[in-house]
């Protein structure tokens, strides 16, 4: 099939939907609310999340059901452009869904292990969303083994076999490393299926983050960690653009932070690291607009590919989580002259 | 052969009675439940000598819905159980039906069973686990097998760990390009689905740290077992010989379970029969309303099967259960009465065409014998071969007897005849029209009589579908529809005299002018537009029912599109002649090749599969295309399609056509 039949219908939906994202008046106003209520009517009156929030009080709303409503808009979009496409193309697209189902295991395995409910979180958006298991099995879990087995039938569970197997204690953050894998996993595999032309966009694309998540990755476990060089390096991502595996190998066996600082200065990755002590705090920041800059200059190069609709998906992401942002700031009164410095968009 | 009258029935009773009228109801399974607290709140309970149920009206003061607190899941987890382990094939045998509170009993009976099966049915679990464990063991020990290690070796090294590991080639690769950091000495062993088994040594010291890298590679261990020793293929003799042990003495105890199965089988389906009815009770039960000594259940029971659940209350409960059966004739609110269709065998099957596109209403014309004679007649029409038609009958009888789906096949045996009739009447066997002459004509000798036939059939199903939209009008009381609207009196004059007046002109034969004609067709439009307030008129209600603007616009299009439609459906049904043509067509195209080509058996290939193609496909079109014109001509005439299936509560689905239609 050629790409103008493929990507015409999906990518001019994605357009007209990118019109619907938040303006930057939208964000400035948001930060300016008092109140979680507010934002929830604000974001009901003057913004497409209307269409999740139209049948609620927002009057009444508290902060976990709002966050979870964003996200339900989320998949909603993310809903509308798998619908437009076809075999190997849906499947791919439809992969996407398992990176935040991911998160929200991650999330609930760690509040399982700590003795919390499980059923605390059966608002969880995502979950089932990629795995499609019988969601209500994971909301009784017990034990991170009870998750494991919940998964059955799914693409992960192959992957958490070996944590279950043998005498393993629980052990959190195994858990969650293995899905982070597999995460990664699952998509190559699915994406190897696509065009060439759409597999190189997706290398350049994904390898992109994967380089930015491996070097806070590494940077991470040398400063806070106590990991050998070793494991740090069996946890990177394989699928990196402009790090390589020996790159990685050279960060990971760094014997000081201030030679790991020298070694990142010399990519293209230094703005991740700055001298006057803000780096722990906006590294994340700084990682996610440089993805926002590299996937619009990347829209542009490859019109008709499967970049937009990768791109337009992942800058939902940022915008759920910058409004996630704002209704944090607000709820622990940040100033609104702070609080814009910790969310994605640049205002 | 029309749709089934229905009596709704109300049963009242004492409440500790509930069980008992349920189950009596799930057994007899001819009512069709209605939710009673909703029936309650609609219409009234029409009770016929109201002193005496002073009682009644009391209670329905202060209704409840039932709320059900059990749960089968224990009994029903017992029953799978012994499905399994005596490998029986579970179904409901009508002999344990019983009104009476037997579930419990029959289930503690079947825990007792259970309690003496269990250590039978634990014990060969057990070997199972080991079955697999060993085979496992064999598995893994066979990586090892081009090797001349000693088992026992291995399994001691003194200062060394010796380990099988499975990782994902990935993660294969990440340790093979950190090899010199990692400590310990890797060889691969085997390659297979993604996955890299390795044989690892390390030394026991450094055990721990190689431990860590291994987990963050997320392996998985690939166990040897440590009570065999020997050289590799020693071992996995062995382990071959206790699996083999082992699966004897599964066989053993498999035999004594096939012992105890004889016993206490019919116990199991006694069980797993008062399990369902019990499940289906209790769904009844959620629809009742009940009040502080009394329950209330409504449903719609067919007028044939009343007098049966009358007797059958009265058996159980005497004068204690109150039994009311109306007429729904009677002006009521809420749920519409659900439709049974009732035909013979001929027609059955069709019921399922009808019900995709919908269940007819109560108190309208089951349409399934026009449709189903009309169907047959316009598919043979388009599709009349004898051999081919044959090959549809075989089909058929093949999907009614080998596949749950009856009425498919059912449809197909009849396409089949009807084809094959057809194919008496054009000559044609196979698509050749040389081996046997034709009865009637020949589609391609005589297109202009085929095509005109075709027009004429439209015409006469067209007329039936009219008769069939006034007698439904008639039957509904619809003043303003059945006299003056497009589909009553007023539609089909418009229709007879478009035909009859095209006829005549075409034929010379209309002597007073075209004029006549076409200004009774002006009338009886203008009488169209105007019928709402024709009806008002006449019966003396409001003219309009809404605005008088909105109502104009509305009936200003109604007009043109009759005009296009009346027309338009007449000319469709061509369709019927140039489909019989296009068959004949298709063959003759294959049979041309045939021809042309040298060699006789080649020839006959072509034919062959000229011919499944024409079957597989002209015969989908031509079944599609019949199904369109029974929809979009015929049935937006008269079929409304509104109504609700009939479905009765009880064990063997009663009611939905399953069964007799071959």
């Amino acid at each position: 099939m050629g790409n103008i039949t493929r990507f015409a219908a999906v990518n001019t939906k994605i357009k007209s939907m990118e019109g619907e994202l938040l303006k930057d008046e939208d964000y400035t106003l948001l930060l300016g609310l008092e109140s979680v209520t507010e934002v929830a009517g604000y974001l009901k009156e003057r913004t497409a999340y209307s269409e999740v929030l139209a049948e609620v009080d927002t009057g009444t709303i508290h902060r976990g059901m709002l966050e979870n409503l964003i996200k339900q808009k989320m998949v909603k979009s993310i809903d509308r452009i798998i619908h437009y496409f076809t075999g190997d193309y849906k499947s791919f697209v439809k992969t996407l869904y398992a990176k935040y189902e991911i998160e929200e295991l991650k999330i609930l395995a760690r509040a399982v292990y700590n003795g919390k409910d499980a059923a605390a979180f059966r608002n969880n958006v995502f979950v089932g969303k990629h795995s499609r298991i019988d969601t209500s099995k994971i909301y009784e879990a017990k034990y991170i083994r009870d998750i494991i087995y919940a998964l059955q039938g799914s693409e992960f569970y192959k992957f958490l076999i070996p944590l279950v197997d043998g005498d393993f204690s629980e052990n959190p953050f195994r858990f969650e490393m293995v899905m982070d894998m597999s995460y990664y996993s699952i998509l190559q595999n699915k994406w190897s299926k696509l065009e060439k032309r759409d597999i190189k966009a997706l290398e350049q694309a994904q390898g992109i983050i994967a380089d930015l998540l491996n070097i806070q990755w590494i940077y991470r476990g040398i400063k806070f960690y106590r990991l050998s060089p070793e494991e740090l390096l069996n946890y990177t991502i394989n699928i990196g653009y402009r790090m390589d595996f020996n790159m990685l190998k050279t960060l990971c066996y760094s014997k000081s932070l201030e030679e790991f600082n020298r070694i990142v200065k010399s990519t293209r990755y230094g703005f991740m690291l700055k001298h006057d002590g803000t780096t722990d705090i906006y590294m994340e920041r700084r990682m996610e607009r440089y993805i926002c800059f590299e996937l619009k200059s990347m829209m542009k190069n490859n019109a008709l590919s499967i970049i937009s609709a990768f791109a337009f998906i992942i800058f939902l992401q940022f915008e759920v989580k910058d409004i996630i942002s704002i209704i944090e700031a607000i709820r622990y009164k940040v100033p609104a002259d702070q609080a814009y410095k910790y969310i994605v968009r640049k205002i | 052969m029309a749709v089934e009258r229905m009596k709704i029935t109300s049963i009242i009773g004492k409440l500790t009675d509930l069980d008992k009228v349920s189950r009596l109801i799930v057994i007899n399974g001819s009512t069709h439940i209605l939710n009673a607290i909703s029936e309650l709140n609609s219409n009234n309970l029409n009770l016929s000598v109201p002193q005496k149920h002073m009682q009644i009206l009391q209670e329905l003061v202060n209704i409840k819905p039932y709320i059900s607190g059990r749960d089968f899941s224990g009994g029903e987890g017992i029953i799978r159980l012994f499905e399994d382990l005596f490998n029986l094939k579970l179904k409901i045998c009508e002999d344990y039906l019983c009104v009476d509170d037997e579930y419990e009993n029959t289930m503690a009976e079947l825990r007792k069973v259970h309690e003496d099966v269990r250590h039978i049915s634990e014990d060969m679990a057990e070997r199972a686990a080991n079955i697999e464990k060993l085979q496992q063991y064999l598995n893994n020990v066979s990586y090892l097998r081009n090797t001349d290690l000693r088992l026992e070796e291995i399994n001691n090294l003194n200062f060394m760990k010796f380990r099988l590991l499975m990782l994902s080639n990935e993660n294969f690769k990440k340790l093979k390009l950190n090899i010199e950091n990692v400590p310990a000495i890797i060889f691969q062993a085997a390659v297979f689905n993604g996955n890299t088994v390795i044989a690892s040594i390390t030394p026991k010291s450094l055990e721990e740290e190689a431990e860590r890298i291994f987990i963050s590679l997320n392996y998985k261990e690939l166990e040897l077992p440590q009570e065999f020793s020997g050289t590799i293929e020693d071992v996995i003799n062995q382990i071959n010989a206790k699996s083999s042990n082992e699966k004897r003495q599964v066989e053993e105890l498999r035999e004594s379970v096939a012992e105890m199965s004889r016993t206490y089988s019919d116990t199991v389906f006694k069980a797993y029969t008062l399990l369902e009815l019990e499940k289906k009770a209790e769904k009844l039960k959620q629809e009742t309303a009940l009040g502080s000594s009394m329950f209330f259940v409504f449903g719609f029971v067919p007028e044939s099967e009343v007098e049966g659940v009358r007797i059958e209350l009265k058996q159980y409960f005497g004068e204690s259960i109150i039994f009311i059966a109306d007429d729904v004739e009677d002006k009521r609110l809420g749920n519409a009465p659900p439709t049974k269709m009732k035909n013979i065998s001929l027609f059955k099957p069709f019921e399922s065409l009808i019900s995709m596109y919908g269940m007819p209403s109560y108190g309208e014309k089951d349409p399934t014998p026009f449709f189903a004679l009309s169907y047959m007649l316009m598919f043979g029409a388009m599709f009349g071969d004898m051999g081919q038609g044959l090959i549809i009958l075989l089909a058929g009888l093949l999907i009614s007897y080998r596949t749950a789906n009856k009425s498919f096949g059912g449809i197909l045996t009849r396409l089949g005849v009807s084809s094959m009739i057809f194919g008496a009447l054009y000559g044609s066997i196979f698509g050749s029209e040389e081996l046997i002459g034709a009865l009637l004509i020949r589609p391609m000798a005589n297109i202009n009589t085929m095509l005109i036939g075709a027009i004429v059939l439209g015409i006469i199903l067209i007329t039936i579908s009219y008769m069939y939209s006034l007698l439904n009008h008639y039957s509904s009381g619809n003043i303003e529809e059945g006299l003056f609207g497009r589909e009553g009196l007023t539609g089909f004059l418009f229709f007879l005299t478009l035909v009859f007046g095209a006829l005549g002109k075409a034929t010379g034969e209309l002597t007073v002018g075209i004029g006549l004609p076409i200004g009774i067709m002006v009338v009886l439009l203008l009488i169209m537009v105007f019928k709402q307030p024709l009806a008002g008129m006449l019966t003396g209600r409001r003219l309009y029912e809404d605005s008088p603007g909105d109502y104009y616009i509305e009936a200003g299009f109604g007009v043109i599109e009759t005009i296009l439609s009346v027309a338009s459906n007449i000319i469709s049904f061509i369709r019927v002649g140039a489909f019989a043509l296009n068959h004949v067509g298709l063959y003759i195209a294959f049979a041309a090749m045939a021809e042309m080509l040298n060699s006789k058996t080649a020839g006959i290939m072509v034919l062959i599969i000229g011919n499944i193609f024409i079957i597989g496909l002209e015969g989908l079109i031509v079944f599609i295309q019949s199904l369109r014109l029974e929809y979009y001509e015929l049935f937006s005439k008269y079929y409304s399609g509104y109504g609700v299936e009939y479905k009765p509560v009880g064990l063997f689905g009663k009611g939905d056509s399953g069964n007799e239609m071959v």
